[in-house]
């Protein structure tokens, strides 16, 4: 069954003065799979964060729908829209976006305690998921403490201690250095075998070789995507490179 | 068109930051028109020719001094807020190819630009309020002035020195700064990591102690010598001890609400309490200053509104009836045989004379016998009975004058019919002190049971001028005491007990009969040779005063509008600086707690009551201080003979009110850009 069902998806940005119209998307059609582990690649421009924010239900689509889990994202209450967030999906940033006024464990617990759980029933949740990430011996320490590495899999803590339906990762490794980021993409892999359905917007060929489906954005719209099918790690990334240097270079479909 | 480049690119520099630097142009605008209105009327003719204006002129030019002093320091502590949220762009011009001695060269214009803009329009507004000034003052000296705008070119030549000495300290200040920084560290200097603030128990409970005390001197010590003397002392604690909870105390408190976890981790507190933790590190010594100026203002304020408008009052109690006789005498026998209480005649004739009755109703006329004594346990002493102990009495706690009254006199004046058995005595003490004894007698002479203590007696003008409190005596057998007491004078050796006869009454005439028929009375007196025969006379009117009293409570109570006014500016400028610094800082976290799953109204929520607490806490701590230091208050205002409690009280909640709602209008305009600032990256 499918998750997330994107529907011809468009968004328009009007500039202030009403002039000029930029359509950030044109027509954007895909779904995702209950478990899978779909990456999203596009140059700088082609849409990809305007998809995430709208994926995210931080934007408004200009037309079409975006239906997850079978809500329909423009039709749940503005009200309701943040407790929606908080529930069905798990975010990770490339700036890591951790509060620093928080240690790392209360910035795991702040889904939780929005949602009014309990510190035994958040502590419960908390315990497997640090020592998947390995960072158990850090939770008391505050992030301007630790490394890139190290917060950014406090960030992924956090995006799946509310046991999410989705996580929707932006450029999750971008500003983390080769060792960190085999580290991160590692443990997405894992945390995927383990049933978690992730989304990720990604730039990097790297990136997105760990992923199981790889679709392309261009001007606007999905313009093409690959499989893994049986491929290994280093043979997704040989098609992907492929795939980018048809795309820049202009073929016009492959 | 190169020579225009530095102040070009200083004025942009203003420009782009008009946020930060309209408020301190203001300020210093502010700073020299308050400055120059000191200045100005220090040095106006109009005051000086007025009665009392000498002594109103040297208070102002002391609170032009302080106006100054306090000018230096805060435009200080702004510009070097400004100087630090502007590192960032400096190190950009840096990198650009800018050196240090060019960035001098922009600030050198920036400063000039400013200094320009805040002479004209301060001296500018301060020649225009300086005539209104000048007139509110005469009118609260109760005088009469002619509306003509004048300019006093030694006042503006001063204030262009003093601020010019201001500016350029602050111009050094400012190449000190960019001096001592480079360019890498200039471009990441707002975005260092801030290390979380540690709760620090020790300074927290230093605070909480030196509160603790200070809040118990000011009602515990009841004495007012004393409470003069241990006023200072409690000030300074109370603002030590305000900056240590303000700092340390609120974090420690923060932290302690973190360690309860099932408290945290709510959702209402758990975002709130982690982020006043920073918040109150970062603001709390701005706060505490906040807090303590707050109270300054409030406490001169209400203290001088009450001088001030309880003024007749004070003069009702300073001299007790329109003229006032008091005649003194070493020698029990003098007055007598000096036939001085003719002049209760004289007097009736001279107001006869003079068109104006004696009101017989109001009239004090009595008798006493005084000195300045200890009460030393029931004894009544001449002499300090601690004098020869080693370690002295630092305090006059047990200082007293004492007054020996007819019961007779009392029962007259009183409208009383108390009766007293031989060696019965009534009591009476003043300044809110009351003496429980069962006895009292007077050295090891005479002793009198005291069978009562008396609710009331009239004013007496030497009891209000001192600044310790009075007992009086009222006994029957005055001409026994007169003798024993004349004999303890003999014994000892020294003149210590002064006869009296105190005869005051009102008149119903002006101001200027009054003080004719004054005149005319002192007059009559010194035709009966009353010197020669060892008696002091003297005569004062309340009318004659009363333009002094007005010079003095009138120009301590401007003083103390002024010096408000001041002080607000500055509670008000740090408050906005604060406001705009929290925008900054929290702009970032707004964003991220959004995608987290807050909402946007929980987050305005939230932050609307951190934001709130932190800028009512000082208002609510200094509403604290004030209330603790109104026994303070009151019993300084006793010693200038202000008796009405109620009325301070009145005026002392009138003034906290009117500041409550001050404060929280400017809470609510600057509020406004602290949003703007918050919300500004949203709409991306």
């Amino acid at each position: 069954m499918s998750i997330l069902e994107v529907k011809g998806v468009r968004k328009v940005y009007t500039t202030r003065f009403g002039g000029n119209k930029v359509e950030a998307l044109r027509n954007v059609i895909f779904s995702v799979e209950q478990g899978e582990y779909v990456a999203v690649m596009g140059e700088s421009g082609s849409g990809k964060t305007t998809l995430l924010n709208i994926l995210a239900a931080l934007d408004k689509p200009t037309g079409g729908s975006v239906i997850l889990q079978g809500n329909e994202l423009s039709k749940i209450k503005e009200s309701q829209i943040a407790a929606f967030r908080r529930d069905n999906l798990g975010f990770v940033f490339q700036e890591f976006n951790l509060l620093d006024t928080f240690t790392l464990e209360d910035n795991i617990y702040l889904p939780l305690v929005l949602a009014g759980k309990k510190y035994e029933e958040m502590h419960g949740r908390l315990e497997p998921i640090a020592k998947q990430l390995g960072i158990s011996q850090l939770l008391k320490k505050y992030p301007y403490e630790v490394s890139g590495g190290q917060k950014q899999r406090a960030a992924v803590a956090r995006a799946l201690i509310t046991d999410p339906k989705l996580v929707l990762a932006d450029e999750p490794t971008g500003a983390l250095d080769s060792k960190a980021t085999d580290e991160l993409l590692r443990l997405f892999g894992e945390i995927n075998l383990l049933g978690q359905t992730i989304l990720m917007v990604t730039h990097s060929v790297k990136a997105a070789s760990h992923a199981n489906r790889v679709l392309f954005i261009k001007d606007g719209e999905v313009y093409h995507q690959i499989y893994r099918g049986n491929s290994s790690n280093e043979e997704l990334y040989q098609k992907i490179s492929y795939t980018l240097t048809m795309l820049t270079t202009g073929g016009d479909q492959l | 068109m190169k020579h225009l480049f530095y102040p070009k690119i200083a004025w942009m520099g203003m420009k782009n930051n008009r946020k930060l630097y309209i408020p301190y142009v203001l300020t210093c605008v502010g700073m020299i028109m308050m400055f120059y209105i000191l200045a100005f009327l220090t040095a106006s003719d109009v005051l000086a020719t007025m009665a009392g204006g000498d002594f109103v002129q040297n208070m102002l030019g002391l609170g032009r001094g302080i106006c100054l002093l306090f000018a230096l320091i805060f435009l200080f502590y702004t510009n070097s807020f400004l100087i630090r949220r502007r590192k960032k762009e400096f190190g950009l011009y840096n990198i650009l190819g800018m050196g240090k001695w060019n960035l001098a060269r922009v600030m050198l214009w920036e400063c000039l630009i400013i200094s320009g803009f805040s002479f004209v329009l301060g001296l500018g507004s301060g020649i225009l309020f300086s005539k209104l000034a000048e007139l509110a003052m005469v009118n609260i000296l109760k005088n009469e002035t002619s509306f003509s705008l004048s300019l006093n070119p030694e006042s503006v030549l001063m204030t262009l020195k003093s601020f010019g000495v201001v500016f350029l300290l602050i111009f050094l200040n400012v190449l000190r700064q960019i001096r001592s920084s480079n360019p890498i560290e200039l471009l990441h200097s707002e975005n260092a990591g801030e290390k979380p603030p540690k709760a620090n128990w020790f300074l927290a409970l230093i605070g909480a102690l030196c509160l603790g005390f200070a809040y118990f001197l000011a009602v515990m010590i009841e004495d007012p010598v004393a409470s003069l003397l241990w006023f200072f002392f409690a000030v300074a604690l109370v603002i030590v001890a305000t900056y240590l909870l303000f700092m340390a105390g609120s974090v420690t408190f923060c932290r302690f609400l973190q360690r309860r976890k099932g408290y945290y981790y709510k959702t209402n507190h758990f975002v709130s309490v982690s982020s006043m933790v920073y918040r109150m590190k970062r603001n709390g010594a701005g706060l505490a200053s906040i807090c303590i100026l707050s109270t300054m203002v409030l406490v001169m304020i209400s203290a001088t509104a009450s001088l001030y408008v309880g003024m007749e009052d004070s003069i009702r109690n300073r001299y007790p009836r329109h003229i006032n006789v008091s005649v003194n005498a070493d020698d029990p026998d003098a007055l007598e045989q000096s036939g001085v209480f003719a002049l209760q005649e004289r007097a009736g004739e001279l107001a006869a004379r003079q068109g104006m009755t004696m009101d017989q109703e109001t009239m004090l006329n009595y008798r006493s016998i005084a000195f300045g004594g200890y009460v030393d346990g029931e004894v009544l002493r001449t002499k300090d009975p601690n004098a020869d102990k080693p370690g002295i009495s630092l305090y006059y706690a047990d200082l007293w004058q004492i007054f020996f009254v007819p019961i007779e006199d009392y029962n007259r004046m009183m409208g009383q019919q108390e009766t007293l058995e031989p060696g019965e005595a009534l009591i009476y003490s003043t300044k809110g002190t009351k003496l429980e004894v069962k006895e009292l007698s007077l050295e090891e002479e005479l002793t009198w049971k005291i069978i009562d203590q008396a609710e009331s007696f009239v004013s007496n003008g030497e009891d209000v001028m001192s600044i310790v409190p009075s007992l009086f005596v009222f006994v029957d057998n005055f001409e026994e005491t007169a003798e024993k007491a004349w004999k303890l004078t003999n014994d000892s050796g020294n003149q210590a007990v002064t006869y009296k006869w105190e005869y005051d009454f009102d008149l119903d005439g002006k101001d200027e009969a009054q003080i004719a028929f004054q005149k005319s009375l002192g007059e009559t007196a010194d035709q009966m040779n009353l010197s020669q025969q060892g008696i002091r006379f003297s005569c004062a009117g309340s009318a004659e005063n009363r333009s002094y009293f007005y010079g003095m409570y009138g120009g301590l109570f401007f003083l103390g509008i002024l010096l408000g006014i001041v002080f607000v500016f500055a509670a008000v400028l740090i408050m906005y600086y604060k406001q705009i610094s929290e925008g900054y800082e929290d702009q970032s976290r707004f964003e991220i707690m959004q995608k987290v799953g807050m909402t946007g109204r929980d987050i305005k929520k939230s932050i609307n009551s951190q934001v709130l607490t932190v800028f009512f806490l000082p208002l609510l701590a200094a509403g604290v201080h004030l209330g603790f230091a109104f026994p303070f208050v009151w019993r300084i205002l006793l010693m200038f003979g202000l008796n009405d409690q109620k009325l301070l009280i009145f005026v002392t909640i009138c003034c906290y009110l009117i500041f409550a709602l001050f404060y929280t209008l400017v809470y609510r305009i600057t509020s406004g850009s602290y949003y703007s600032i918050v919300s500004g990256k949203k709409g991306r």
